[in-house]
């Protein structure tokens, strides 16, 4: 009961103006929190049902999800455990970090080209970008 | 993920007079919630009648949990929570009394549950049937179907006559039913509340002047339709359009393909100035169109 208690209430948030389908909002976020630290391993997330009923989606949406995530190693399934955040190895997690910078990226470059940028003009808005940014590197990540 | 399904019919028909429902072919699997939608008349209580042995078939195969009418009918009904779409009868009976009565049919009664239930929705115990307000004798309804320990809750629109607040109040006591053993149970409501298919449904079917639209999936749905706002309208055949709204600027498009959609209107050379999702409202009233013209033609 008390693991029950201790069960993780997580802010996710699901728009239906992303092209991304909702399964795939609620990994990329679930992934973020994990990657990030602020999902610790071992935290109990709540059942498929009860995030379905939080997100008002449906429950075939957040197993796609957990499934998914389950396969890349974030999540685990114990039989009358639920589903808990899995140990992940360090280099594995960098390799994510990567992953989800390399996605952001991606992200930017086709929000310029639907606007109708340039390449160079792209490159021109990474730079300036990079001038502007004061944000410590080191912040977020340990200090 | 194929077991026994839970509900399964196979070419089902059924008329009165002129109105017929069918054929529908449906199958539900355990774990789901599955909303039943159409305007008024167009055989939803009809479906669920059928479901509970209250109206028979003219043809086809109806099974629950594998069973068939009538052989089955004390195994099936013990496997499942009713809220008719009247309650009726009951007027002289106490919350309590009623419970007790229930409670005797069901080997699977939750008497704590009912309870909690009951508290939750303000009813008395002691207080007689016929003095409660419409709305609380829907919440007691369904404290009795939910409380019956039954895999499978039938529930003919559940909160017709609840405030805004009590049902919101159902909806969680229906999501809270499905979170426990939750890959054995299984929820058919009959509504005309989009809300309350946005809020909890995972499947949708469709019934309209009888005719069975299908099992849809409701996210796919909501994300497999949208709204393009385009610079000018479109010439000749695109795919995925479903209607096109002359004369705006910009033009409003309706697609069941959005990319198939997108490609050929840049194919063209048009603009997307905006795009958007399609609320479920708005994608059943498509769903129905050609088969309500259908009719007419």
């Amino acid at each position: 009961m008390s693991a029950e208690q201790k069960q993780a209430r997580i802010p996710l948030h699901l728009s239906l103006d992303d092209p991304e389908p909702m399964y795939r909002q609620i990994e990329s976020q679930l992934r973020g929190f994990i990657l990030g630290g602020q999902l610790k391993p071992g935290t109990r997330l709540p059942s498929m049902r009860a995030l379905a009923s939080d997100l008002s989606c449906s429950v075939i949406t957040t197993r796609r999800a957990y499934e998914d995530l389950e396969g890349e190693g974030f999540i685990r399934t114990r039989q009358g455990m639920g589903t808990l955040v899995a140990e992940i190895p360090e280099e594995k997690m960098s390799a994510h970090r990567r992953e989800a910078v390399d996605g952001a990226f991606r992200e930017a470059v086709r929000a310029g080209r639907r606007a109708g940028l340039t390449e160079e003009e792209l490159r021109d808005i990474l730079e300036e970008t990079l001038q502007k940014d004061d944000t410590n590197v080191r912040l977020g990540g340990t200090s | 993920m194929t077991g026994t399904p839970v509900i399964s019919l196979k070419n089902v028909r059924k008329s009165y007079g002129n109105f017929e429902l069918g054929p529908v072919d449906l199958r539900v699997e355990p774990g789901y919630v599955v909303a039943v939608v159409g305007p008024n008349g167009g055989g939803k209580s009809t479906l669920i009648r059928m479901l509970m042995n209250l109206v028979q078939p003219d043809s086809g195969e109806l099974t629950l949990f594998g069973g068939a009418y009538p052989d089955d009918e004390v195994a099936i009904k013990q496997r499942v929570g009713y809220v008719p779409e009247r309650s009726l009868g009951h007027d002289e009976m106490s919350a309590k009394a009623m419970g007790e009565f229930v409670s005797r049919f069901y080997p699977g009664w939750d008497q704590r549950l009912y309870e909690d239930l009951l508290k939750r929705a303000q009813i008395e115990p002691d207080k007689k049937f016929g003095k409660l307000s419409k709305g609380v004798q829907r919440r007691l309804a369904f404290a009795l179907a939910a409380a019956s320990g039954s895999e499978l809750l039938l529930l003919d629109e559940p909160t017709v006559g609840v405030d805004p607040f009590a049902r919101r109040e159902m909806l969680e006591d229906i999501s809270r039913f499905m979170q426990e053993d939750s890959d054995r149970r299984t929820v058919v409501f009959a509504t005309h509340v989009m809300e309350e298919v946005r809020r909890i449904a995972d499947y949708v079917v469709f019934l309209m002047d009888g005719e069975f639209l299908g099992l849809h999936e409701k996210d796919a749905l909501l994300e497999g339709w949208r709204i393009f706002w385009v610079d000018r309208e479109p010439e000749g055949d695109i795919p995925g359009i479903v209607e096109v709204v002359e004369g705006g600027s910009p033009t409003r498009i309706v697609s069941d393909s959005p990319r198939e959609t997108a490609e050929a209107l840049f194919a063209q050379n048009i603009r997307i100035v905006r795009s958007g999702t399609v609320d479920l409202e708005e994608i059943l009233s498509h769903l129905m169109r050609p088969s309500k013209e259908g009719c007419r033609a």
